[in-house]
C-alpha cells in the first residue's frame, strides 16, 4: 500500500489536509473528554447536533450545514452543561432522551426531502472527498481558536477535572469552565461533520486520546500521542479506503476506514500499554524498596 | 470573576500571638445583630489578630438549615477541630468558610473579609479517596496546583512557584515521590500530597476534610508534623474529623457540631463527656476514666 501515491489529485490531498487537521483537533480535545469522563456526553452532542446540521441544509443548502451545526452545538452545549451539573452523568437517562429525540427530529427532517437516503448518508457518514478548500480555512481557523482556548484555560481545566472540589474552593467558575468545556467539545463536533458525519466524529474525539492514555500516564505525553494517533488514523484510514477503492475493486467508505484504522491503533496502544506495565513491574521487581508501589500502579492503570 | 485582588493586601507577617484561653461565645454580643449587609468595601482587615470569626452564623441549603448559630473566632497560629457524627455539618461548615454554601443569619469573616472574597488566602485538603486514582498527574503536578492562582493564565510556573511547590512536598517528606503518578501512592501519602499543595498555596488559613480517614501512621505523624509547621508561621488550621485524640493532639481549640454547636474553646474545656453526650445525642457513648469512646455509625 502506498501511502503517499493517493493524494497527488487535488481532491485527495484536501481530504487528506482536512483529516489531518481534524484529528490533531479531535485529538487534543478528545484528551480534555477523556479526563472529564465526557464520552457520553459528548456522543450526546454529536446526536444533537444533527438536526442542526439538517436544518442548517434545508434553510440555505450545503452551505447552511456548518450554521445549522454551530446553532445546535451551542445550544446543546449550554443545555448539558445544566443538566450534567444537576445528575450523575454516567446514568443519565435525560442523556439518553435528549440524544434520540433530538435525533430523531433530525431524521424526521431529513426524510421529508426527496433524495433521502442520500442525504441521510451524507450528515451520518460525511463526504470528506468532497472538501472544499473554503471548508479547510474553516476547520484550520477553528482549530487555531480552540487550540487558543485550551492553551488559556490548560491550568483551571485541569484541577477542575482532577479535583471539582478544591477548583471551587480556589475559587474557580467552575460553571463557566464546564460551559466551555462542552463548548470546545461542540465546536469541533461541528467542525468535523461535514467531513466525517455526526457519527463517526466520535470516534475521533474518543479513541486517540484512550490509546494515547493507554500509552502514557503523564500529560505531557498523551496530548502529543493523542495528536499523533489522530492525524495516523487520517492518514492510514484514507490512504486504505483510497488502495481499496482503486485497485483491488473493493469499495471502503472514507469515513469508516479512518475509523475502523483509529480503532486498530487503539488495539495496538492497548499492546503496547500492557507491555509498558509489564516493564515497569519487572524493574520494580528489581528494586524490593518500590514493589509495593509498582504494584498499586499496574492495579489502578489499564 | 469574584477573584480580583483585594482592595487592601494585608500586611504578611501576622505575629502568632493567640491567646491561649477560649473567648467566650459572648464577647462580641452587642455588635452581632449589626449589619448585615457587608459590602466588598467592607474588605479592610479590621482586627488583624482574628483568622476566622463566625457570629451566630446561620448555614443552609436552600431553605434547609444545616447549621444554625455557630459562633466562635480561630487567631492567627492557632487549631480548631470540627467534632461530630457523620451529617452533623462539619464539611457544610467548611464550605461556608469557602463562601461556596450561603451563610443565611449571622455572618462568618475570614481575615475580616467575606468568605469569598478571602479565598486567596484560604486553602482546602480534600479527602484523597474521593479523587481518581487513575487520573494521569503526576505528585508534583498537584501540588503545583496550589500554586496555580499565583500563576495566572499566561504565565509559566516561575522559580517561585517551583521552590513553594518543592519546599511543600518537602514538609510532608515525599520529596523522593515528586514524579510518582498520583494515584501509585497509598492513601496517607496521598493525603500528605493535598497538604502540600495547599502549603504552597501559601495559605493564612487552612481547611482540611476528615484528613485522617483511613491514614496509616507513618503519614498521620508526617500530616500533624506539616500542621504544626504551618501554625508555627501564623497560619490558621480548621480539621474536621471524627478522630478525638488527633482532636487533641493537633488542636487548641474544638467546635462540637451537631446542627448546632455544642461547644467552642479549648480542647480540654469542650471535649468533657457532658459535652460530647449531648453532641453525640444518644449514640454509644462509653466513658473510663477520663477517656471517651464514641461509636461511630
Amino acid at each position: 500500500m502506498n501511502l503517499f501515491e493517493p493524494f497527488a489529485t487535488p481532491f485527495m490531498a484536501r481530504a487528506l489536509i482536512e483529516l489531518i487537521i481534524l484529528g490533531a483537533l479531535a485529538g487534543t480535545v478528545g484528551v480534555l473528554v477523556l479526563l472529564r469522563k465526557l464520552a457520553f456526553v459528548t456522543d450526546t452532542m454529536t446526536h444533537t447536533v444533527f438536526p442542526g446540521v439538517v436544518i442548517g441544509y434545508l434553510a440555505a443548502g450545503e452551505g447552511g450545514i456548518f450554521w445549522g451545526a454551530l446553532a445546535a452545538g451551542m445550544v446543546t452545549a449550554a443545555l448539558l452543561t445544566l443538566l450534567t451539573r444537576r445528575r450523575k452523568v454516567s446514568e443519565d437517562a435525560a442523556l439518553a432522551m435528549l440524544l434520540t429525540s433530538l435525533f430523531a427530529l433530525g431524521v424526521v427532517l431529513v426524510s421529508r426531502q426527496s433524495g433521502y437516503t442520500t442525504d441521510l448518508t451524507a450528515f451520518l457518514f460525511g463526504r470528506v472527498l468532497t472538501v472544499t478548500g473554503e471548508q479547510l480555512a474553516q476547520t484550520a481557523l477553528i482549530s487555531v481558536v480552540v487550540i487558543v482556548m485550551l492553551a488559556l484555560l490548560r491550568r483551571p481545566l485541569l484541577l477542575r477535572a482532577f479535583d471539582p472540589e478544591t477548583a471551587e474552593a480556589a475559587g474557580y467558575r467552575t460553571g463557566l469552565l464546564d460551559v466551555a468545556t462542552n463548548l470546545l467539545v461542540a465546536v469541533v463536533i461541528v467542525a468535523a461533520v461535514r467531513a466525517v458525519g455526526t457519527i463517526l466524529v466520535i470516534a475521533l474525539l474518543i479513541v486517540p486520546a484512550a490509546a494515547a492514555r493507554a500509552l502514557s500516564d503523564r500529560l505531557a505525553l498523551i496530548v502529543p500521542l493523542a495528536v499523533v494517533i489522530g492525524v495516523l488514523g487520517g492518514w492510514f484510514g484514507l490512504a486504505t479506503s483510497y488502495e481499496a477503492s482503486i485497485h483491488h475493486g473493493v469499495r471502503l467508505a472514507a469515513g469508516g476506514t479512518v475509523v475502523l484504522v483509529l480503532t486498530g491503533l487503539y488495539l495496538l496502544a492497548g499492546l503496547g500499554g500492557v507491555a509498558r506495565r509489564r516493564i515497569v513491574r519487572r524493574r520494580a521487581a528489581a528494586g524490593p524498596l518500590d514493589q509495593a508501589t509498582a504494584g498499586i500502579s499496574t492495579g489502578v492503570t489499564g | 470573576m469574584a477573584d480580583t485582588a483585594p482592595p487592601a493586601s494585608p500586611p504578611d507577617g501576622v505575629p502568632p500571638d493567640a491567646p491561649p484561653e477560649a473567648v467566650p461565645p459572648d464577647a462580641a454580643g452587642p455588635q452581632a445583630a449589626t449589619s448585615e449587609t457587608v459590602g466588598p468595601e467592607d474588605g479592610a482587615p479590621r482586627e488583624r489578630d482574628v483568622t476566622l470569626r463566625m457570629e451566630h452564623a446561620s448555614i443552609a441549603y436552600g431553605d434547609v438549615p444545616v447549621l444554625e448559630k455557630i459562633h466562635g473566632i480561630v487567631h492567627p497560629g492557632e487549631a480548631v477541630a470540627l467534632i461530630g457524627p457523620n451529617g452533623a455539618g462539619k464539611s457544610t461548615l467548611i464550605k461556608a468558610i469557602l463562601g461556596l454554601v450561603p451563610v443565611v443569619r449571622g455572618r462568618i469573616e475570614v481575615l475580616g473579609r467575606t468568605p469569598a472574597l478571602a479565598r486567596r488566602d484560604v486553602a482546602y485538603v480534600p479527602q484523597a479517596d474521593t479523587l481518581d486514582p487513575d487520573f494521569p498527574v503526576s505528585v508534583e503536578q498537584v501540588v503545583m496546583m496550589g500554586r496555580y492562582r499565583k500563576i495566572g493564565w499566561l504565565r509559566r510556573p516561575g522559580r517561585a512557584d517551583r521552590t513553594a511547590a518543592a519546599e511543600a512536598l518537602e514538609q510532608v517528606g515525599l520529596t523522593q515521590r515528586a514524579r510518582h503518578r498520583f494515584g501509585t501512592l497509598s492513601g496517607g501519602q496521598r493525603q500528605r500530597v493535598l497538604l502540600a499543595r495547599a502549603i504552597a498555596a501559601q495559605p493564612r488559613l487552612l481547611l482540611l476534610d476528615e484528613p485522617f480517614n483511613g491514614v496509616d501512621a507513618v503519614s498521620q505523624h508526617a500530616l500533624l508534623e506539616a500542621i504544626s509547621v504551618l501554625k508555627g508561621r501564623g497560619a490558621s488550621v480548621v480539621i474536621s474529623t471524627h478522630d478525638l485524640a488527633i482532636a487533641h493532639l493537633a488542636c487548641e481549640e474544638v467546635c462540637l457540631l451537631n446542627r448546632y454547636q455544642f461547644g467552642f474553646g479549648p480542647a480540654e474545656e469542650v471535649l468533657t463527656p457532658e459535652c460530647l453526650r449531648a453532641t453525640y445525642g444518644g449514640h454509644a457513648l462509653e466513658l473510663r476514666g477520663d477517656r471517651v469512646i464514641v461509636a461511630q455509625s
